[in-house]
């Protein structure tokens, strides 16, 4: 019964992503945006039917703000089905959004300056 | 006596006289004959009687010579033709896992911001997971390999790839209440078993109804447990589920039917191999049919993978240097993926079922991860801070 030759080495992911979106709709990127910032709401507990993929995003963004890309990065998965999930969390009120930081433009000079006399002040 | 011997009487007498003795002569002559010939025919009888004995056993001899070259050529057909089924397979398996990670990495790393083409890829991937199913139920009824895994996972998580490999994946719910991570060699023929379970569970349920997988310890291992609502098996199909189940040794795979129904024998092929049972002869509590896969201690470890410390840096490299050939080498792999991104989410999904204790652990392994967030999140912090343009307008909650 045994096979000729070894046996090769199977790489793929093993939970395929459409199972962890459970073949659900995939949301557009007009709530969570690859810049939007989420962490986790104060004083929250992780609901009991977490998935492994949801206990990672609840302990990933415990710490502090995260962007939704870097939460996808993380978990290696693509950023749209880590969106679902955020979404979800975001839904049942676990999560915290803020809007990406606008691109730096440039400030007047006068503005800086006024800020650094202010900080050589203050020191 | 002049007057006798005128007399016509005597000569009449006498002429019967002698026909008679000629008569009686020649009956005993021919009686003679005939009781030699007799003689001479049953002798031939018997010899008769005897070829015709010799004769049928040697017809039996060369029956049986017969049936038993037929039966060898058959075997020696089977065998050469799974001998040439497990090459195929073996390249289809191959390919279909390729197409797998392509799928993976261009969802991850190209288009995974836009939710058309991530569905669209999802598509592509639940057809190509259960192509690769198909390609290894056949090369496993052909005593072929299914693909060895490289680390251990949880049992929910082989649940979920099992569900993965089926067409109406969406019916199927996953109850977990242990905490134990399959041996990485069982992981593939575990995924496939309980694929095909899930398989008939959904074919042969109303579409809609949903199929349950509950996994719970019990004693000796850990048990799979999948219900459907289905109306039953008939006594007929229970008992050649039970033999392809509890088959000893190679399947025939033109026994199977057309089109084959490989999914009981390639349960049974699979358990008999690695060590595990798979029975189907219990009613599930919604009438249907109960499937139950038993996990031997043997096949389980405790060890769950742990996160790779340096996963974030290196995604590109080593997933774009496995499409260089068609393939990949598993020592290059085990090397270089080390610190992928796909080995990582493997690592976090095997993270327990609720079991807050446990997640406590692991929290060390977690913290610079989480140092980096929480330095990244205040950088970003202040940043924001000392922008006044900012407007808090979109936060929420």
């Amino acid at each position: 019964m045994s096979g000729h030759g070894e046996d090769a080495l199977v790489s793929s992911e093993l939970v395929r992503s459409y199972v962890i979106t459970g073949g659900r709709q995939l949301p557009t990127d007009d709530e969570l945006s690859l810049h939007t910032l989420v962490t986790l709401a104060p004083d929250r507990q992780l609901p009991l039917t977490a998935g492994p993929e949801v206990r990672a995003i609840w302990e990933l963004c415990s710490g502090g703000y995260l962007a939704v890309v870097e939460v996808a990065a993380h978990l290696g998965l693509p950023v749209g089905v880590a969106r679902l999930l955020l979404t979800d969390l975001a839904e049942q009120g676990h999560l915290l959004r803020r809007a990406a930081p606008p691109r730096a433009k440039p400030q007047e000079r006068a503005v800086i300056e006024k800020v650094l006399h202010g900080l050589l002040k203050a020191l | 006596m002049t007057s006798l011997i005128k007399d016509p009487l005597l000569w009449v007498l006498l002429g019967v006289l002698i026909i008679a003795v000629l008569a009686v002569m020649r009956a005993r002559r021919t009686n003679m004959a005939l009781r030699k010939q007799s003689t001479e025919l049953r002798a031939h009888r018997d010899g008769l009687d005897a070829e015709r004995l010799r004769l049928h056993a040697e017809y039996q001899n060369l029956r049986a010579e017969y049936d038993r070259a037929l039966a060898e050529v058959r075997s020696t057909a089977e065998s050469e033709t799974k001998d040439v089924l497990r090459a195929w397979m073996r390249t289809l398996q191959v390919l279909a896992d390729e197409q797998q990670r392509s799928i993976s990495d261009l969802a991850r790393l190209k288009y995974g911001n836009d939710p058309k083409i991530l569905a669209d890829f999802m598509t592509i991937d639940h057809t190509n997971s259960q192509f690769g199913r198909r390609a290894q139920g056949i090369a496993a009824l052909c005593g072929g390999w299914l693909g060895r895994r490289e680390v251990a996972a949880s049992v929910y998580d082989v649940a979920r790839s099992a569900q993965g490999r089926i067409r109406h994946f969406d019916r199927v719910q996953i109850h977990s209440q242990v905490n134990v991570a399959v041996a990485s060699t069982a992981v593939e023929p575990v995924a496939v078993v309980l694929a095909e379970l899930l398989d008939n569970a959904t074919n042969y349920s109303a579409p809609g109804t949903p199929v349950e997988i509950n996994i719970q310890s019990v004693p000796t291992g850990v048990c799979l447990i999948i219900d459907d609502a289905g109306l039953g098996i008939s006594q007929e199909e229970k008992d050649r589920a039970s033999a392809l189940l509890n088959t000893r040794g190679p399947i025939s795979i033109t026994s199977l039917g057309s089109p084959p129904r490989v999914g009981f024998a390639v349960a049974g092929v699979l358990a008999a191999r690695y060590g595990f049972r798979v029975s189907v002869d219990s009613v599930s509590p919604y009438g249907g049919v109960r499937a139950v896969i038993l996990l031997p201690e043997s096949l389980l470890t405790q060890e769950v993978p742990q996160p790779a410390p340096t996963a974030t840096t290196d995604s590109d490299g080593p997933e774009s240097s496995s499409y260089g050939g068609p393939v990949p080498s598993p020592v290059a792999i085990v090397g270089k993926t080390a610190g992928g991104l796909p080995k990582r989410r493997r690592a976090v999904a095997v993270v327990p079922q609720p079991d807050p204790s446990v997640s406590d652990a692991q929290e060390p392994e977690h913290s610079s991860e989480v140092t980096a967030s929480r330095l990244g999140a205040f950088a970003r912090g202040t940043l924001l801070g000392r922008d006044t343009s900012i407007t808090e307008g979109s936060q929420e909650q």
